[in-house]
């Protein structure tokens, strides 16, 4: 992150600090949260995020979109950090994956997602939508996240996630296919009709 | 008029019917419940799913699978301990 020469006063600093940055904190935490999937791993990387912005508060222009430089941030601490130090074994690679759902040969598998009816969705708890999204590997479980929770348009995203927007777009349409799947297996293995 | 339509083929159709624009219009489908559609696409995904029952249903299954993945998760709130540790870790 580039470090312009400090630009702003500490008196702006503390202003951007508490009305731009502080109002973004639940959503950051549940962010946090359902990346680490732990209270304790959460808090620290929440905290750690709000260090780092401060830190690096003047290479943030005051009045843009606040929310998108931290969620990029907190990501990138994720990445950084906690990924590498994630217990889950099963982690997959997310470039693997994505070259395997981008080839051609494999475009039929995701697409013949076993029935899923709208009711069946409706009538699922949130233990079962919560284990289908956490189910995913973590980079589309992220672009679910940050569309579908959080609102960020494709260009913020790709921001966030130093991305092309085409990509967010497919890695998007992927995740969503996934998911759906999840859902439907899970449904299917539970007896729903 | 079109909600008539999809019920008499919802009754008719078999399960395994398909629609050569499915896969077409669900990537539309999404790009509109997204809010980044063309106002085309968005015009061309509308009439299409008032007359094909097939991506109706794909339609009304992303709506609510989306509302399901936002109103079901668990939505953490930040203690105030730890808006206040945080501040106080912040030279301001
Ligand atoms: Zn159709």
């Amino acid at each position: 992150m580039e470090q312009p020469a400090d630009r702003y006063s500490d008196l702006e600093k503390s202003d951007i600090f508490n009305n731009e940055f502080m109002v973004h904190i639940d959503a950051l935490y549940n962010f946090a949260y359902k990346l680490t999937l732990n209270e304790d791993d959460a808090k620290d990387l929440l905290q750690d995020t709000c260090m780092k912005a401060f830190r690096f508060i003047n290479s943030f222009e005051q009045g843009t979109n606040a929310k998108a430089w931290l969620f990029r941030i907190l990501k990138n601490s994720f990445i950084n950090e906690y990924r590498k130090k994630s217990k889950n074994p099963g982690m997959v690679d997310y470039q693997e994956v994505e070259t395997y759902y981008n080839s051609d040969e494999n475009e039929g598998q995701v697409q013949t997602t076993p029935d899923l009816r709208s009711e069946t969705v409706k009538g699922m708890l949130g233990d079962e939508i919560t284990n289908a999204l956490n189910s995913l590997d973590v980079d589309f479980k992220t672009v679910i996240i940050l569309c579908d929770l959080e609102g960020f348009k494709y260009d913020e995203m790709a921001k966030i996630l130093d991305i092309p927007i085409g990509t967010v777009r497919s890695r998007l349409h992927r995740a969503r296919n996934m998911l759906k799947l999840k859902l439907a297996t899970y449904a299917a293995s539970m007896g729903y009709k | 008029m079109g909600a008539f339509i999809r019920w008499i083929q919802r009754a008719m159709m078999s399960k395994e019917a398909r629609c050569k624009e499915e896969e077409r219009c669900l990537e539309l489908v999404r790009l509109m419940l997204d809010d980044q559609a063309t106002k085309e696409d968005s015009e061309y995904v509308l009439k299409h799913i008032d007359g094909c029952y097939r991506c109706y249903d794909n339609y009304d299954l992303e709506k609510t699978i989306r509302k399901a993945v936002k109103s079901k998760t668990k939505n953490l709130e930040v203690s105030n301990e730890i808006v206040e540790e945080i501040k106080s870790k912040v030279p301001i």
